[in-house]
């Protein structure tokens, strides 16, 4: 075993200069604009769906549109607060009245859409788009996540994964309601609801595993750089 | 949202103005004490800029006050060492993660509540699964650590004279794999003969003892 004066030894041996962090905020400020910069590139590369103006005038639409997005930034605001080690933990209550707000609007819409259409009312190659799109979106952004929240790993991994994930969720149901031409059919509020969940489900699953792994890499860098 | 409210109640280790203490019957090691512990959000500042001897003197600093917060939830030495190490390694990798407008006590016990937590759970999960040895368990195959019971133990002592009488090669086969609890593949090394041998013989030797060592009670 290691003595401890040898460990502070080899520490100090390999205190090379450090960057200091940013604010949390301006990294979730830089997180979201990558995030613009995907939908940007989406709308260009893919057009907005062509009803848009349209739904934006929906209340229930713009509704769940504003809601998302406003989950998909306070929950990268709470993520980037809340893997800094001597932030509070209400950072985490951040995104949940706008999730709420989202939640009872995809669930109004489901049902809605129920009664109205049927749960028949799609077809297989939206669903295949929808999917595209949702990768294009989410894996990127999750991504770029996990890279800038690494240092969480070693403090509290699962609560950083679960609300990056929960950010993820919102920012790609956002492009799905901005990009995917879609009616409000039981499939695709599905989907939205579906995938929100999966992401954050997955993210809570895996990501915890990822900032282990992500944590004795660390450690053991710093030792053995 | 006020983000530090909560965690800062039990520390006094940084104070935000430099006043000095009210209370002067504490004494000049105590005020030494508290300029050192003031000083410790300066020295991180350097050590981030690559300050060497700054980063030494931190870490000395912060190491019995380490071992006294390990100590409140380890008993053995080794665990509050093992801890203590732990947030040592944890607040040199995310060492970037300090910013020098906060104070540093609320950074430095937030990551040392949160490992030496995780190593609790671990070493409950780990003891969950551990069953602790005793006496009974320390058995060795080797021929000096068992206990020879010969003048009271009939049946060893019959197995032995049994053995005895069995031919040299099932004899062998026997000591090898049975009383010696080596491999197939150790015995057919250590003995020079093939694997297949050793089961043939050692599946004889079982049926010549079981024979031998029936005959004197069953009734003829």
């Amino acid at each position: 075993m290691t003595r401890t004066p040898e460990l502070i030894d080899a520490l100090v041996e390999c205190a090379t200069p450090v960057r200091r962090l940013r604010p949390p905020l301006v990294r979730a400020g830089l997180w979201l604009t990558l995030a613009g910069l995907i939908f940007v590139l989406l709308a260009v590369g893919h057009g907005v769906r062509p009803d848009l103006a349209q739904r934006l005038h929906q209340p229930a639409f713009a509704v769940s549109l504003v809601s998302a997005l406003a989950t998909a930034i306070l929950a990268a605001m709470a993520a980037f607060a809340i893997s800094l080690p001597d932030r509070s933990r209400w950072w985490l209550a951040l995104p949940m009245p706008a999730l709420a707000l989202w939640i009872s609007t995809i669930g109004y819409g489901c049902f809605a859409a129920w009664v109205s259409i049927g749960p028949d009312g799609f077809r297989f190659g939206e669903e295949l788009r929808c999917f595209v799109l949702l990768v294009l979106t989410s894996v990127p952004l999750a991504s770029a996540l996990f890279a800038m929240l690494r240092y969480a790993a070693l403090l509290r991994g699962g609560t950083v994964a679960m609300m990056g994930g929960l950010a993820v969720a919102a920012i790609t149901a956002t492009a799905l309601s901005l990009f995917h031409d879609h009616d409000a059919t039981a499939m695709i509020l599905a989907w939205n609801l579906g995938t929100a969940a999966l992401i954050v489900g997955a993210s809570g699953l895996f990501g915890r595993r990822i900032f282990r792994w992500m944590a004795a890499r660390l450690l053991a860098s710093e030792v053995h750089p | 949202m006020s983000p530090r409210r909560g965690r800062q109640a039990p520390l006094t280790l940084v104070t935000a103005s430099g006043a000095p203490s009210t209370a002067g019957a504490e004494g000049a090691g105590d005020q030494r004490n508290m300029s050192r512990k003031r000083d410790w959000s300066g020295l991180m500042v350097r050590a981030q800029d690559g300050d060497r001897r700054a980063y030494r003197a931190l870490l000395e600093d912060m190491t019995p006050y380490l071992r006294a917060l390990a100590a409140r939830c380890f008993k053995a030495s080794g665990d509050i060492e093992d801890a203590v190490q732990d947030v040592l390694l944890t607040v040199h990798a995310i060492r970037h993660t300090y910013d020098p407008g906060r104070p540093f006590g609320p950074w430095l016990v937030a990551i040392a509540n949160r490992r030496i937590i995780d190593r609790l759970r671990r070493q409950t999960r780990d003891r969950s699964r551990e069953i602790e040895l005793t006496a009974e368990h320390e058995t060795f195959s080797l021929h000096p650590t068992n206990l020879r019971f010969e003048e009271t133990s009939t049946d060893e002592a019959a197995l032995h004279a049994a053995i005895k009488h069995l031919p040299p090669d099932q004899r062998q086969a026997i000591s090898l794999l049975k009383l010696r609890e080596m491999s197939l593949k150790d015995a057919a090394l250590a003995s020079g003969r093939s694997v297949s041998a050793l089961k043939v013989a050692t599946h004889r030797a079982i049926k010549s003892l079981r024979k031998i060592l029936r005959q004197p009670s069953e009734p003829t």
